[in-house]
């Protein structure tokens, strides 16, 4: 029988470095526009929040659809039926807080919702829900 | 061990606005719960929208038979296993108290709570 190798971790690396990646990072990637009914093309955008999640955090997963509903309060409250995707990504404490990572997950949320015309972005962060909704370019 | 992480920081990275915190867990039930969460919390009125949370604020002990709950713990075992619904024994236990109060009459509810007569003498 073939025997497991195990690696001795190199010198000059460090396995664990950040910390483990124990803080959950959960994106929300609507299926329609901001007037409920005008569909976007939503398989772009998932896989460019996964492409982004992959480059700066190490991998993410987007789960299957799930069907949703919002108020829009700045068109009358009006609902919005979506069904949105649900990107679930996983980075150390380290990574979530640092200035350049953040810059690209908020430029992705921002082109999202500037492109895909939304009301809001909504991002999880640990326990924390955040909301995008100026999605000016910088 | 509690992750500390600087919120405010975040959300200055992100320009994004704290809006509250939630309660997440992984996999996909964790991912649909945290959605009806938020939905529930964040997006829609609290008078409207999902059918079940938001309304269900009171809080009350409920006496029910062994046989009760467990015809309950059934029917939800098979509604979650057919239906694809995560759903509590006790929250189906509440959906069907709401339904039939709404459907309720006085006759019903005076058969119901009258008591057996019993052949005495």
């Amino acid at each position: 029988m073939a025997k497991r190798r195990t690696k001795a971790p190199g010198k000059g690396r460090r396995v664990l470095s950040g910390g483990r990646k124990r803080v959950l990072v959960v994106l929300f990637v609507p299926g329609v526009e901001r007037d409920g009914t005008t569909s976007i093309d939503q398989s772009r955008w998932v896989d460019s929040a996964l492409e982004m999640f992959g480059r700066v955090f190490g991998g993410a997963t987007a789960y299957p659809k799930a069907k949703g509903i919002w108020r829009d309060d700045e068109r009358g409250g009006a609902l919005v039926k979506d069904e949105p995707v649900v990107v679930h990504c996983y980075t150390t404490p380290i990574d979530i807080q640092d200035g350049r990572n953040l810059a690209e997950l908020a430029s992705c949320c921002r082109t999202m919702g500037r492109e895909a015309r939304q009301g809001e972005i909504g991002l999880v962060v640990g326990d924390e829900y955040f909301a995008i909704r100026d999605f000016g370019e910088e | 061990m509690k992750t500390q992480l600087d919120m405010d920081k975040i959300a200055r990275g992100l320009g994004a606005e704290r809006r509250g915190k939630v309660t997440t867990s992984g996999g996909y039930f964790g991912a649909m719960q945290l959605l009806a969460d938020i939905e529930a919390r964040f997006r829609v009125p609290s008078g409207g929208g999902r059918p079940t949370d938001p309304r269900w604020t009171e809080r009350r002990l409920v006496p029910l038979a062994q046989k009760t709950l467990e015809r309950l713990e059934e029917i939800a075992a098979k509604v979650r296993e057919h239906g694809g619904v995560s759903v509590e024994p006790m929250q189906l236990a509440a959906l069907l108290l709401e339904r039939t109060t709404e459907d309720l009459n006085e006759d019903e509810v005076e058969n119901l709570v009258r008591p057996k007569r019993r052949a005495s003498r």
